[in-house]
């Protein structure tokens, strides 16, 4: 139904600022209130367009927008397209007019826009020569990198004159053969930022032939100056760390760079050494000498094997003779074994009849001196010497008698 | 040369060293490049202390 109805759809409000609250994900929320009553308004990140400024609790502004009921509680709700504070109204829809102007004429196309050089030696910086911009630019200039040359045009950026006198400034320092301009000023009101929304300056940054960096007042006021620029920083000491490049980070890069070229010369070299190492060994490998050289280690090798199985062989030899030595040994004296086993058994047999057991009995044998075993009276005489064994010795006697005996004819 | 197009063929050469492609002579001369070209942009800095310049009127600047 409000959708549908022209006059909702298209609706001024005007109230007083409160609750308000920008969300990270970009919409603002707000109440608008006066003595009659509140309503709850809404500005989509989509729309942020329509706010050039920064809004606050408490301020006076005139919302133009959509009413609508916001479905889960049933509330109306207005979504804002555009907000104007009040007293600045006239100022706003004067900056409309040029914006669209300017881009009707495409002085904020991207494909105007020159790219701000990494490395800047000479900066511009076309401001007032008081106040906080210039002692930003200069503070953080010095602290980045004190070997860039900044240098200032002073200009008026508010009041009467403003305006020629910041383009007369840019154009000025386009001359001075620098590398960047940073045209800005420290925050303000709508009205004290009023002369970077003037043609004038849109016009001078846009014919700058120099890289011109936008800076005016805080990250919320956006200018038409801003628009035109090559690069918008958010305030003056943020368009100095993007002018500015810091010596130290210049310096590690240089740095790392010597690093990385050391290192890989390194790793070069390790493999150029490595690759002549191979060929080096490839190319010893096949020279005379070391062909020699392996040719007598195949002979000693062959030399030793040689000397190993002659070693082998003999003493395999030793130790198969003396196998066969302690088997004949062994079957020797079996047999003497045997034998003497067998003689036991015959002396055992004829001990019955040895003389010795007959001496033992006191039979004696009587030697005559040839030697002979006295068998006969007739075999001696008086006076000759006999020799008498017995079984503990001899004894030599002599004939005294002979007298022969005869037996009946029997001997015993 | 500029301090942009140095640190552009600085990057390049390192590429080029570390792609391991390059013959040991060839490496000995990105490397020797490569080394000047840092002392290149060492130079191009004047290591002297700049006050900021303000100008005047006439034309002219002084410092600020």
């Amino acid at each position: 139904m409000f959708r549908q109805d022209y006059m909702l759809r298209r609706l001024y409000v005007k109230g007083e600022v409160s609750n308000c609250k920008y969300h990270t994900s970009g919409h603002i929320y707000f109440s608008l209130k006066d003595e009659s009553g509140t309503l709850s308004c809404v500005m989509f990140a989509g729309k942020r367009g329509g706010l050039a400024f920064s809004m606050k609790d408490g301020q006076q502004v005139t919302v133009l927008g959509t009413i609508d009921v916001y479905g889960r509680d049933g509330k109306y709700e207005l979504y804002a397209e555009q907000i104007l504070q009040e007293g600045s109204g006239l100022l706003y829809e004067k900056f409309l007019k040029t914006k669209a102007e300017l881009a009707e004429r495409g002085m904020f196309a991207q494909e105007y826009k020159k790219p701000v050089p990494s490395y800047c030696f000479r900066i511009g910086v076309v401001t007032a020569p008081t106040g906080a911009a210039v002692h930003d630019i200069q503070s953080i200039s010095a602290r980045r990198n004190p070997y860039v040359q900044l240098i200032l045009c002073p200009v008026l950026v508010q009041g009467a004159g403003a305006a020629e006198s910041i383009s007369a400034g840019i154009r000025r320092m386009a001359q001075q053969n620098v590398d960047v301009i940073i045209v800005g000023r420290g925050g303000g009101s709508i009205e004290d930022l009023w002369a970077f929304n003037e043609e004038t300056v849109a016009q001078a940054i846009f014919e700058s032939p120099v890289p011109v960096i936008s800076a005016v007042g805080h990250e919320t006021d956006t200018t038409i100056a801003d628009y035109t620029a090559d690069l918008r920083a958010p305030t003056p000491s943020a368009a100095a760390e993007l002018a500015v490049f810091d010596y130290r980070e210049f310096q590690d890069a240089l740095s790392s760079f010597m690093h990385r070229y050391q290192y890989d010369m390194k790793n070069a070299l390790l493999a150029g050494r490595e690759r002549a190492g191979r060929y080096e060994k490839r190319l010893m490998s096949l020279s005379p000498e070391s062909q020699l050289r392996m040719k007598q280690q195949y002979l000693d090798r062959l030399e030793d094997d040689l000397r190993r199985n002659m070693e082998d062989r003999v003493s395999l030899s030793i130790r198969s003779l003396t196998e066969t030595a302690g088997r004949m040994h062994g079957m020797i004296l079996e047999r003497i074994r045997s034998a003497e086993y067998r003689y036991g058994m015959i002396a055992e047999k004829y001990s019955g009849i040895s003389p010795l057991r007959r001496l033992r009995q006191g039979f004696v044998y009587t030697e005559l001196d040839s030697g002979k075993a006295l068998k006969s009276i007739h075999q001696v005489k008086k006076q000759d010497e006999l020799m008498i064994h017995v079984t503990d010795g001899t004894v030599t006697a002599e004939v005294t008698a002979v007298e022969e005996v005869i037996y009946d004819g029997k001997e015993e | 040369m500029k301090l942009e197009d140095l640190f552009k063929k600085l990057e390049d050469t390192a590429q080029k060293l570390e792609n391991g492609e390059q013959s040991l002579e060839d490496s000995f001369s990105l490397y020797h490049d490569g080394m000047s070209m840092i002392k290149a942009c060492r130079d191009k800095i004047d290591t002297v202390e700049k006050k900021m310049q303000i100008l005047d009127e006439e034309g002219g600047s002084h410092e600020f």
